[in-house]
């Protein structure tokens, strides 16, 4: 519900209470989200949501504490200030750090996703007829028991005021398409789907939509789980592994990512989401990886999912690489985890929407490109499986033992692809595995996730991740069953 | 809240035309969350959030649209009358919905809870004192939560409860242990006991560590570690949706290809009053509703929408067909034979990060977490280091079972994203006769 009497009534109250503490910000995040599902060929779900409300963020004696309010009246901010003054007031005698007014910069400005059409545009019918003409093309055969096209509009607006003086306003079109075809013969049920559950999602406005483009998609999807109903099971052995970027991006996402995390490092996580087996000492002497491993924090990518000008304590948003031929450099770590553990780090306090204090997220994590083509890669492996699309994935609460299953792979024999395999599944441990990294293809793909969990109280927020084809040396594969 | 929620219904519902249905399922918090970390408070959030679910129906056609409520009734009612005018003009652009039923008056009812507890400020000062000798990662959660769902049939039921709960655990350098406090109500005593006990499961695991490589070994799973199994049968398994749609891990159990054992009981107990006592669109759920009884599976959990286009008979699950509150049944094994059945294998207090490896096999995979030990001799050698498991709920449940213990433990919801869950189940500890572990 962002209307100009909303903006105004948000100025002035802020004005009221900005000097009611040592510091005082005020956030608004109106959210739009349209999730339109449509299944063999008919309406699924029509679900719309749209959520809107005020942060109030305040200092006292160096402790930041918050209060939240969907009741955005005078009534309504004036009960939130209180309770977050009274709480904030009793948890400053215990608090973890005393922080300086250093972690609320006074940054000033504005973003807007790159697009050229506002997916306000889109209208229910419109979108219908795209999802109703994909759902019925991934339905080619009467194996194929459920064929689902989905799309995600999501048009976030943010606003943030402080007392330090930080005025911005950034605004994000969202958009999360999938498509998906689950086909059973007998007793084997497969699914196959566009870039694996969500993976497929982008900044960008209403011209993403290309039906053509679309409709090529759904025939090599429903290719592909016909295909997978007659496959071998993936054999176990150990042996070369090529990674499609559509799964590189859970493994990036699990295996660098999460552990990079500085509140994790400082042990705020440990309850929930885990701890790290990173340790502070590790930066800029861990060998994470391969001499060709180049990693870097991102928000700057036009498209990526999580991409920004400021955090949402308003440090400006910047590329830094996390790791550098193979060597840890920084972790990902907001103004506060920087003071808490004098680490450089990065801009990533974010959080899920105004109902939530903003921790240490990941933003667009991304693998940097080698130098060869995916059919060289091939070619250089004597035996091995390719995996594409993320179905499945598990880690332990230090990120060290991971396992992850992938929708459809090929085996690889003295350089060539050969029979299609279902149930690809892997494991390792993070720092061997990424060691044992030793080809990367020169060109990248683009993928996220929109559902990235962890915090007390829980939040999900939407982290973006590119990557190459990526080969792996020596690693334990097998199937299901 | 209530009276609110009245006047918002009747008016909304008088814009309406003859051929048109609404319905409207509300949640509303007021809610405490103080995270911890060294034992001292890294952060204090108070939220108060109310949200309102809007299912405007006509013409075979269905939309739900979710909006907060500013409670300022003019500004939400504005906001709602211009959704429906514009469903009025753009449903009709889409096709009939395959699970669109007519909406019902499931009646009217109202229910309160209350919780005495200490004030939130008091808390912080108790917790933050009664683990100042220890190192302690947590997180406390209070405050009321509503909830209603009212239709323009006349249905109207409200329900209002204030909870608590608080998730920690202890660590010494890599080592911890899990403790958890809840209850219906406050009893400080309790809470100090709690705190007591997670000390002492701290004091174990400063013995040396054992390395255990991976295999099969005879396990002990803690009421807290079937816990997160048992939630593996909430996304999607037991759903009937799902399972018309290819996603059935149960696939084998319900043609009975195979069998669990005859002691695996799953039962959605409302009696249990983990959960509000009608489901997010009014329907009053059933009191018991077994789902796998001696090791069968009598019932996937099929809500109303379901069973419409499947031609089925509704059990009023959620839409959503998840678990809300529910019993495994207890077995016979003393708490304090644990030990002794086991003899040697692993003792694990937790599981972590459980996913489907293989779903149509019901196959899983998750780590140890907390609390984990070596034990020979039906005694405590010593922690382990933590080990990948990747096994099947056939072989879990049936072929390598052993025995429930004849204690069961309570895990309401801790689940807060978006808003506070509810919920809840009752669970056994577990001897499982052979567990896989891979790494
Ligand atoms: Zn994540």
């Amino acid at each position: 519900m962002q209307t100009e009497n909303n903006q105004n009534l948000f100025v002035a109250e802020f004005k009221k209470y900005k000097s009611e503490a040592d510091f005082v910000a005020f956030k608004t995040v109106s959210e739009k989200s349209r999730d339109y599902t449509v299944r063999n060929g008919k309406p699924d779900q029509f679900y719309e949501s749209n959520d809107s409300g005020l942060l109030i963020e305040v200092m006292k004696n160096g402790h930041i504490g918050y209060g939240a309010t969907s009741e955005f009246t005078s009534e309504g901010i004036n009960h939130a200030f209180k309770k977050a003054m009274a709480m904030t007031t009793a948890a400053e005698k215990n608090s973890v750090f005393k922080f300086t007014e250093a972690i609320r910069p006074p940054s000033k400005g504005s973003y807007e996703t790159l697009r050229s059409r506002k997916l306000d545009q889109l209208s229910l019918g419109e979108v219908y007829d795209f999802l109703k003409k994909t759902s019925l093309a991934l339905k080619t055969n009467d194996k194929i028991i459920s064929a689902t096209s989905d799309v995600m509009l999501i048009e976030t607006t943010q606003n943030y005021l402080s007392s330090a003086g930080a005025e911005f306003t950034q605004d994000f079109d969202i958009i999360v398409n999938s498509m998906q075809a689950t086909a059973r013969d007998g007793a084997e049920t497969q699914t196959r789907s566009l870039h694996g559950g969500r993976g497929n999602c982008l900044q960008a406005g209403a011209e993403y939509f290309n039906l053509d483009k679309a409709l090529q998609e759904c025939e090599q999807i429903s290719r592909e789980v016909l295909e997978l109903l007659t496959a071998d099971n993936c054999p176990s052995e150990t042996c070369d592994v090529i990674l499609a970027p559509d799964q590189m991006l859970l493994q990036i996402h699990e295996s660098i990512g999460h552990p990079l995390e500085l509140d994790r490092i400082l042990g705020d996580e440990r309850n929930f989401a885990g701890w790290s087996f990173v340790e502070a000492a590790d930066f800029g002497k861990l060998q994470y990886g391969s001499k060709m491993m180049n990693v870097v924090f991102d928000p700057t990518v036009a498209h990526e999912l999580a991409s920004y000008k400021f955090d949402e304590a308003g440090n400006p948003a910047h590329k830094k690489y996390l790791i550098k031929d193979g060597i840890l450099q920084a972790g990902l770590g907001s103004l506060e985890s920087q003071m808490r553990s004098n680490l450089s780090g990065v801009a990533n306090s974010r959080s899920s929407s105004w109902n939530r204090a903003p921790i240490d997220r990941m933003a667009n994590i991304n693998l940097e490109s080698g130098d060869k083509t995916l059919e060289q890669m091939i070619a250089s492996v004597e035996r091995g499986v390719i995996m594409f699309s993320n179905k499945s994935w598990s880690i332990d609460d230090y990120r060290r033992k991971f396992q992850f299953g992938c929708e459809y792979g090929r085996l690889i024999e003295n350089g060539k692809l050969t029979k299609i395999l279902k149930n690809p599944n892997y494991r390792g441990v993070t720092v061997p595995f990424w060691n044992s990294l030793s080809a990367l293809s020169n060109t990248t793909e683009t993928y996220g996730s929109p559902y990235c969990g962890k915090g007390e109280p829980s939040q999900v927020i939407r982290v973006g991740h590119a990557s190459p084809y990526a080969l792996f040396k020596n690693i334990e594969v097998f199937g299901g069953g | 809240m209530k009276k609110y929620l009245e006047s918002f219904s009747q008016r909304l519902f008088a814009d309406l035309k003859i051929n048109e249905e609404v319905s409207l399922a509300v949640s509303s918090e007021e809610s405490d969350f103080i995270r911890f970390n060294q034992s001292k408070i890294r952060q204090n959030t108070s939220v108060n959030q109310h949200d309102l679910m809007l299912t405007y129906q006509s013409n075979q056609r269905l939309y739900k649209t979710k909006f907060s409520l500013t409670l300022d009734l003019e500004v939400d009612l504005k906001f709602a009358l211009a959704k429906i005018k514009l469903l009025r003009e753009q449903l009709n652009n889409t096709d009939e919905n395959p699970q669109f039923f007519a909406m019902e008056n499931n009646g009217t009812s109202e229910v309160y809870k209350k919780n005495d507890r200490p004030d939130t400020t008091q808390l912080m000062a108790l917790i933050s004192d009664t683990f100042k000798d220890s190192d302690l990662a947590g997180f406390w959660t209070s405050g009321p939560i509503r909830q209603a769902s009212i239709n323009s049939k006349g249905q109207f039921h409200y329900f209002e409860t204030d909870s608590f709960f608080f998730d920690y655990s202890l660590y010494n350098g890599p080592r911890a242990a899990k403790g958890f406090y809840s209850s219906a109500q406050w009893n400080e005593k309790a809470f100090l006991a709690k705190a007591h006990e997670s000390k002492n499961t701290l004091s174990l695991l400063s013995r040396p560590q054992v390395k255990v490589s991976p295999g099969a070994y005879k396990s002990y799973l803690e009421p807290m570690a079937l816990a997160e199994i048992m939630g593996m049968f909430s996304g999607g398994a037991l759903s009937r949706n799902s399972y018309e749609q290819g996603y059935a891990p149960l696939k084998k159990l319900n043609e009975k290809e195979k069998l669990l054992s005859k002691q695996f009981s799953l039962i959605e107990d409302n009696t249990l009053s983990f959960d509000t006592h009608f489901n997010s669109i009014g329907e009053i759920v059933p009191d018991k509703l077994p789902l796998i009884e001696n090791g069968e599976l009598k019932n996937f959990l099929t809500s109303t929408a379901t069973a419409k286009e499947y031609k089925l008979q509704s059990n009023q699950a959620d839409p959503t067909e998840a678990l809300r509150s529910f019993e495994v049944r207890a077995g016979t094994l003393e708490k304090s034979e644990v030990l002794n059945n086991l003899g040697k294998g692993l003792y694990l207090s937790n599981l972590h990060y459980i996913n489907w490896s293989d779903v149509q096999a019901a196959r899983i995979t998750g780590m140890t977490r907390f609390a984990c030990f070596w034990v020979e001799g039906g005694e405590i050698v010593g922690p382990i280091q933590d080990l990948r498991f990747d096994d099947t709920i056939y072989n879990l449940f049936g072929d390598n079972f052993g025995a429930f213990t004849k204690h069961q433990e309570i895990f309401t919801s801790t689940s807060t994203y978006l808003r506070r869950s509810m919920g809840g189940m009752k669970v056994p500890g577990v001897i499982i006769n052979s567990f896989n572990f891979t790494l």
